[in-house]
């Protein structure tokens, strides 16, 4: 939800910049999700006084400029610009967005500041040169005095408080945060002897749905459009101005959080405004010129003959404000939360009102909201605003907790005093009397005293809860996960990678494998159409990982994840080899699980693929085996009697991007000491340039043949550009700079 | 000789194991496809109630979901389990929304869950803190802000300073009691945190990965520098 700043000091003052509002906000659970702020005071307005050529830049122009009392030498690229020129300049040290001007040399010229155009302002798009002012602009000033200068708070508002989705509430916020009063200017409505009840009557016809309804009755209003600062407040949060009843309307929702809606008088029949469910077969043209059928469970507002709108969530086109209209019927109402969420669900319209009332609106409110919004329409629209408010309504009931301020305590881990619970409390507008704190009308999600040690919390800081280090005690019995981890490292010991795939199927991969799909679980709202069943087999994963990848020989890959069938979920361990030695890799890796658990030869069979299926899968090697088995009872399976534990590994890594252009690869074997760990040297490689994508060891022998205690070490060396394909030359001098880091660093001879 | 690989998500997690194990927490993996009961329900996400927007939910023909959240554990484990309960779940999470380089379709969660009397909040602070201590260096700096979880009251979420910038990395909060009561444990007596941060993102931000899609593209290119 978007909120302005300069509204918000429509109800409380605070002289805080930008960042500390933001921060006051996030920190107390109002999230500010971005912020655009107004101009930097530091742009100002100046003349220019002379313009010369650059003497080392045919396009660029060096301009003395003057804000009245000094003068300025900048340099400016702009074509536009002529000397007498009013033009807004901006200062060392301005920020403008996430740019910051500095003192810098352009061509050898010192430029301290610079002139700007209406896009580098944030003002328009309009790139084209610079801004130029006329003589109205005093020489010196702030720009932002003359423009519209407010900041735009752009804030994420938990599904909770729908009491923060207007001004009035973050104004609230804001003051229980800074503790400093807000301020609700009192509403007087001058209005003449003719009452609003001797024109309509208002009938609520099942007061779970609808609470509260409130109604006004104005005559004689001039439609129109709304006054220019009001359309720009609208504008400014992203409404579109209508007119000037329908922006009133539009404004207090923002302003004060409580939904109005505003039916043409005479295009109602009879003088009763019902709030009913619709009737069996009544339909309705709304707003969006959308037909609609309405089921029993819609609440509507009606006429004497037919709904003239859906409650709280859209208005009736045949009781629409036009241009013509006269006089109106003002309504301000609370609906239930649940239905209208209902109605908005069956009918799918979600509306900046639907939204509020499912959130819960200020019950105390509604009967300020419908005044101010009167006084506006008489003000702006000239109408005649009938003397009181005819209503319909029940009770309003309030929310009563104890205060359990020792839980409260040790719930957030504070030594917080009664007396400053009571405070913050206070300050978030709870009243209390012995010990007991009654809910503001505006909260209707706060029911326990958890509730309450949330709302102490957040007012207190977070930051200012100590830490608290919780007591060591002895790990627990080691789980199935233990189990499955310890398989993952007999299979990384072989050459293997660990891959995770979606779990999804498509209609394709289960034909290509040849599943019955009947027994497939289905998912009704899948991503794509096509891809709807959840997977019974990690191999169509495998295969794909192993289509992806043609540039690797072998492929070795497994995974270990959860298949789905109609009765079950079972744990699952895949494993595929693909290319060089494919057979003998996955003959290895089957013997060393056998060794490790009590798996039969049957369940660990090796599969196959033939030419035809790995044609399916798009795989180019001509040799792929597979072997799948369940995991369920891993536990039991083990033979290793000792207590398991988890190994962590502990190698460096240097992520590089993958870069969409070719790799150049070289190999390197150097003998060195043995006592050099492999590690080192290859983080000593990755170290020598950011090009460095890939270090391989493939090869590793001892031999004294060598030298005493030397060993032979070789490498694959991968190299890449990000934005282009990398040259031989390039690959040939980071190799050069490697091998001689290398053997400076290590006593390392190069082999050939 | 090919040298092999563990996934990188698979090492963050027995990172976070190994830590969680020396403060006696278990490790359970509980169903992806559950119930709305578990998922939702259980947890205090009512259907009538907007919370239930925030995660788009992945439905099945036979009326059961994906869980979008490891949290569909905490109310599982707690029935099956006496307090005192110490627990962490990792696990995959679906969401039902369109993908780009932040957000993805399945992603993984760490839950913990920690119940006994007396929990409080200073005492989540501090465990949430050591453990990205642990992750990223002694330097670490981690923060926290108000939130709102069904399930936690108080709810909030955390941040990581990482080279000068703050990243969110998820959510927690003390269990909410009608969470405890779904349990079957007596809330009055027992009360309890809850964290369920995301596993992939504090991954890419160590080693600025700019695309969360790359853990489940099963390309080499990637897998391999891990």
């Amino acid at each position: 939800m978007k909120i302005l700043k300069s509204w918000l000091k429509d109800y409380i003052e605070f002289d805080l910049s930008d960042n500390e509002i933001d921060d006051k906000l996030t920190f107390s659970g109002t999230l500010v999700d971005s912020y655009v702020s107004g101009l930097d005071q530091n742009v100002i307005i100046a003349k220019i006084i002379d313009i010369k050529k650059h003497p080392n830049a045919d396009r660029l122009k060096l301009v003395t400029i003057t804000d009245g009392q000094k003068k300025y030498d900048i340099v400016c690229g702009a074509d536009n610009i002529k000397v007498d020129q009013i033009v807004p300049f901006a200062k060392l040290g301005t920020k403008l967005g996430d740019f910051e001007i500095k003192k810098i040399s352009i061509r050898g010229v010192e430029s301290s500041g610079m002139l700007c155009s209406e896009k580098e302002l944030g003002i328009s798009e309009n790139h084209e040169g610079i801004m130029i002012l006329n003589s109205d602009y005093q020489l010196g000033k702030p720009l932002a005095d003359y423009l519209d200068n407010d900041t735009v708070f752009d804030l994420e508002i938990t599904p909770n408080r729908g009491d923060c989705l207007s001004h009035l509430g973050i104004a609230r916020e804001l003051s229980a945060v800074l503790h400093k009063k807000y301020r609700r200017e009192p509403i007087t409505l001058n209005s003449g002897a003719e009452t609003a009840s001797s024109k309509i009557s208002v009938s609520i016809s099942d007061k779970t749905l609808c609470p509260k309804y409130y109604a006004r009755y104005i005559k004689n209003v001039n439609i129109g459009p709304s006054p220019k600062w009001l359309q720009d407040r609208l504008l400014k949060l992203g409404l579109k101005p209508i007119n000037n009843v329908v922006d009133i309307t539009n404004y207090i929702m923002l302003d004060l959080g409580q939904p109005l809606h505003a039916f043409d008088a005479n295009k109602i029949e009879g003088n009763s405004i019902q709030v009913r469910r619709a009737k069996p077969g009544e339909e309705i043209l709304t707003l969006d010129n959308e037909s609609r059928k309405l089921s029993k469970n819609v609440l509507v507002i009606a006429d004497s003959k037919k709904p003239i709108a859906i409650a709280g969530v859209m208005g009736g086109g045949n009781s629409e404000i036009s241009e013509t209209t006269k006089d109106i019927i003002l309504e301000a109402a609370i609906f239930d939360r649940k239905n209208i969420r209902k109605t908005s669900k069956d009918l799918g319209i979600v509306t900046e009102a639907s939204y509020r009332f499912e959130r819960g609106i200020d019950f105390a409110g509604v009967e300020y909201a419908i005044n101010k919004a009167a006084k506006m329409i008489s003000e702006l629209a000239s109408g005649a605003v009938l003397s009181g408010i005819v209503k319909d309504e029940e009770l309003d009931k309030e929310v009563l907790i104890p205060i359990e301020y020792e839980k409260i305590n040790d719930l957030i881990g504070t030594d917080i005093s009664p007396q400053e619970t009571n405070s913050i409390l206070k300050w978030l507008g709870f009243e209390i009397t012995d010990s007991c704190a009654k809910v503001p009308s505006w909260r209707q999600d706060l029911q326990i005293w958890q509730d309450l040690a949330e709302e102490v919390a957040r007012i207190y800081g977070f930051s200012n809860i100590e830490f608290k280090p919780i007591p060591k005690i002895d790990p627990p019995k080691k789980s199935e996960f233990y189990y499955k981890e310890y398989l993952k490292d007999l299979l990384v010991d072989q050459g293997f990678t660990e891959v995770f795939n979606y779990s999804f199927l498509s209609e394709l991969d289960s034909k290509v494998i040849g599943l019955n799909t009947s027994e497939l679980l289905e998912v009704i709202n899948p991503i794509q159409q096509d891809i709807k069943y959840l997977r019974n087999s990690l191999i169509p994963g495998l295969l794909k990982s192993i289509a992806k990848n043609p540039t690797f020989d072998p492929i070795l890959v497994f995974e270990i994840g959860n298949v789905f069938n109609k009765n079950e979920e079972k744990i699952t361990l895949s494993i595929a080899t693909s290319g060089k030695n494919a057979r003998s890799y996955i003959e290895k890796a089957v013997e060393i699980i056998r060794n490790n658990f009590k798996f039969s030869a049957d369940q660990l069979a090796i599969n196959e693929l033939t030419r035809e299926e790995l044609t399916r899968f798009k795989i180019k090697k001509p040799i792929s085996y597979t072997v799948e088995v369940e995991l369920n009872d891993i536990k039991k399976l083990a033979k290793f009697k000792e207590d398991i534990q988890l190994n962590i590994p502990e190698k460096s890594i240097h992520y590089r991007p993958i870069s969409k252009y070719p790799s150049v690869t070289r190999d390197l074997a150097f003998v060195l000491d043995q006592k050099i760990k492999n590690d080192e040297l290859i983080d000593q490689m990755y170290s020598t340039s950011n090009s460095v994508s890939r270090v391989e060891l493939f090869d590793e022998y001892k031999s004294d043949k060598l030298g005493k205690n030397k060993k032979s070490i070789a490498f694959h060396i991968y190299m890449q550009e990000m934005d282009r394909t990398m040259t031989d030359e390039e690959a040939n001098k980071i190799v050069k700079k490697i091998i001689k880091i290398v053997e400076n660093t290590y006593q390392a001879k190069l082999r050939d | 000789m090919v040298k092999g690989n563990l996934h990188p998500v698979t090492q963050l997690i027995r990172k976070a194991v190994k830590f969680f194990e020396s403060y006696g927490f278990d490790v359970f993996e509980g169903p992806e496809v559950d119930s709305e009961w578990y998922n939702f329900d259980a947890l205090n996400i009512a259907a009538d109630h907007p919370s239930r927007d925030v995660q788009d939910t992945f439905w099945l023909k036979d009326g059961k979901l994906l869980r979008t959240q490891t949290s569909n554990s905490q109310v599982r484990y707690g029935e099956t389990h006496k307090p005192p309960i110490r627990a962490i779940v990792p696990g995959i999470c679906y969401r039902n929304e369109a993908t780009d380089s932040g957000h993805e379709v399945m992603f993984m969660q760490l839950e913990g869950l920690y119940i006994d009397k007396k929990v409080n909040m200073g005492q989540l602070f501090w465990i949430l803190d050591e453990f990205y201590k642990s992750f990223y260096g002694p330097e670490t700096k981690i923060r926290f802000r108000p939130h709102h979880f069904p399930f936690t009251e108080p709810s909030l979420e955390f941040e990581l300073k990482f080279q000068g910038k703050w990243f969110e990395l998820g959510g927690a909060g003390m269990v909410h009691p009608k969470v405890i009561e779904n349990m079957g444990i007596d809330p009055d007596k027992y009360c309890g945190f809850a964290f369920g941060p995301g596993i992939e993102r504090p991954i890419m931000i160590k080693y600025g990965i700019s695309d969360i899609r790359l853990f489940r593209s099963g390309d080499l290119r990637f897998l391999k520098q891990f």
